[in-house]
């Protein structure tokens, strides 16, 4: 299959079950939201080092937010509900609390709940103040005010946690690292204009894509040095001659539909820049099924055959 | 389906006892029913009340006066209006759901009211969230004697200046984005409390002779 001279693979993306959550933060102008939402998913890109996987989802106006401010939801991911609980009450506590005028809301339903502000209160010493009030829809939710030095930190008490997929991917092969990297550019301007994903790398782009497995012992990935272009003489590589750059965009998402269309919306925002910007193949991490169980085949994500 | 409505009649001049014209004692009743119930009084409902309609959840009382006591007493969910005055002990022991009182109420409003949100569009009697323990209280009117007396926890949202209490610490003037939140639940009411926008607030914390966790919050404008 070819998209304006640009070679899709006939491969898949295989990805993974994770546990996910939605965090709507809000402050006194967009400024304090993002430094409370870039605080909170700072150091998230991979579960296999930071514990979760995170990023901004999209911004919301003031009609979009329970408290009538300006903010930005976010999206958590992590293996197991466990570590997501962990994790989010951790970085409420150091993130959102700690950044002045922030709140912080429930952004998803689920019957599972996991606490967002529950055992924070207790930084309140006691002077912490409960309050149960409908929401937009008339449903009653549970708000902790917390003295703090700025006045108050409002958080819901809890936000829903769903079933999630994570490590859905696509791989840009080019013929140079500026080329694919404007390119894995064009991609992420497009795939985040779009709900319920994250592209939790930096940028959205990762330049170390993994393997399963090392020859150390101790090691449960190391390099993908199939797609290593500095490699391709030493090693069984996927590499043609004249690839000098490979990059990943990792997207997590809240459902397969959600990753897959947004992988469509990728690759053809690289495809839109033709072979003539240096870009010679779209191909896609597979790790012949030891990784998960969730397959994003290219060709069918792209309406071509499988 | 429609409001259940209780309309009083003429000639009411002795206090009535409305703790029985609650959701829980009225769901799932018909209207002949409701009619034939007897009131704290031993009044049955048919000799002050004419009622129309059949949700329980949303509780209308019209052409009130302050002789009607007890409404929404200890109720747990669901909505009660009030289009007009209405007597001592409104939203008395409330545990959920909302009142809306159009008029003015008499004493001990919110008397140990534990949760829900409880609206008065006009003035208060003494006593005024005597004993309350949570939830939120609305005056639009001005509060009687001895406001917030052994206050617990909850709040107590003022549009006019109280009196001083010698039991209440002045905690000053503050921009509160949590207002927000509040006004937001009150969109849901047809009032003058849905109208709110000022975020800024005088606050007061007490009852100091108890545990002195409670909130007196006087609106000022923003």
């Amino acid at each position: 299959m070819k998209i304006n001279g640009i070679q899709i693979d006939d491969t898949y993306a295989e990805a993974f079950n994770m546990r996910g959550t939605r965090v709507l933060i809000t402050a006194q102008n967009l400024k304090w939201a993002y430094h409370a939402a870039n605080a909170m998913t700072g150091f998230a890109t991979s579960v296999i080092g930071c514990g979760v996987e995170a990023g901004i989802e999209r911004e919301l106006t003031e009609a979009q937010t329970p408290d009538g401010r300006p903010g930005v939801s976010i999206l958590m991911f992590a293996m197991g509900s466990k570590v997501l609980m962990q994790q989010l009450e951790t970085r409420m506590g150091q993130c959102v609390l700690t950044c002045p005028t922030a709140a912080a809301f429930s952004g998803i339903d689920s019957e599972d709940q996991i606490s967002l502000g529950k055992n924070l209160r207790y930084f309140g010493d006691g002077y912490q103040i409960a309050k149960q009030l409908p929401d937009a829809n008339g449903i009653n939710q549970r708000y902790w005010r917390i003295p703090v030095m700025d006045g108050e930190f409002i958080t819901q008490e809890t936000t829903g946690m769903v079933r999630a997929i994570g490590g859905g991917n696509f791989l840009v092969l080019g013929k140079s690292q500026p080329q694919v990297l404007a390119a894995c550019e064009a991609a992420i301007d497009a795939m985040k204009k779009l709900p319920n994903i994250i592209m939790p790398f930096p940028g959205g782009v990762v330049r170390s894509g993994s393997k399963v497995g090392s020859k150390y012992p101790k090691m449960f990935a190391s390099t993908n040095d199939a797609f290593c272009p500095t490699l391709k003489g030493a090693v069984k590589t996927a590499l043609d001659l004249d690839i000098e750059s490979v990059m990943e965009i990792v997207i997590d998402g809240l459902t397969f539909e959600d990753i897959a269309f947004s992988m469509k919306v990728g690759i053809e925002a690289v495809c839109n820049l033709g072979a003539d910007a240096g870009i010679q193949r779209i191909s896609a991490g597979n790790y012949g099924g030891k990784l998960g169980p969730h397959l994003f085949k290219l060709h069918a994500i792209l309406g071509g055959s499988s | 389906m429609t409001a259940l409505t209780f309309t009083l009649k003429n000639g009411l001049t002795h206090q009535l006892d409305c703790r029985r014209l609650t959701n829980q004692f009225l769901a799932d009743h018909t209207i002949a029913d409701i009619e034939a119930m007897t009131l704290e009084s031993h009044h049955k409902v048919a000799d002050w009340f004419t009622v129309s309609g059949s949700d329980a959840s949303n509780i209308v009382f019209k052409q009130t006066n302050s002789y009607l006591t007890h409404i929404g007493h200890q109720m747990t969910k669901g909505r009660i209006t009030i289009e007009g005055d209405c007597g001592d002990y409104l939203g008395q022991r409330m545990q959920g759901g909302s009142i809306l009182c159009k008029g003015n109420a008499g004493d001990r409003a919110g008397d140990k009211m534990r949760r829900g949100i409880l609206l008065i569009e006009g003035n208060t009697g003494d006593y005024c969230a005597s004993s309350l323990m949570a939830g939120t209280l609305g005056v639009m009117g001005f509060t009687g004697r001895y406001l917030g007396y052994g206050m617990k926890r909850g709040t107590l949202l003022l549009a006019k200046q109280p009196t001083e209490q010698a039991t209440w610490v002045d905690c000053g003037s503050h921009h509160l984005p949590f207002l927000k939140l509040l006004y937001q639940s009150f969109s849901h009411f047809d009032s003058q409390f849905a109208k709110l926008s000022s975020t800024r607030a005088q606050r007061w914390m007490g009852d100091i002779s108890g545990i002195g966790k409670a909130e007196i919050l006087f609106l000022n404008p923003d």
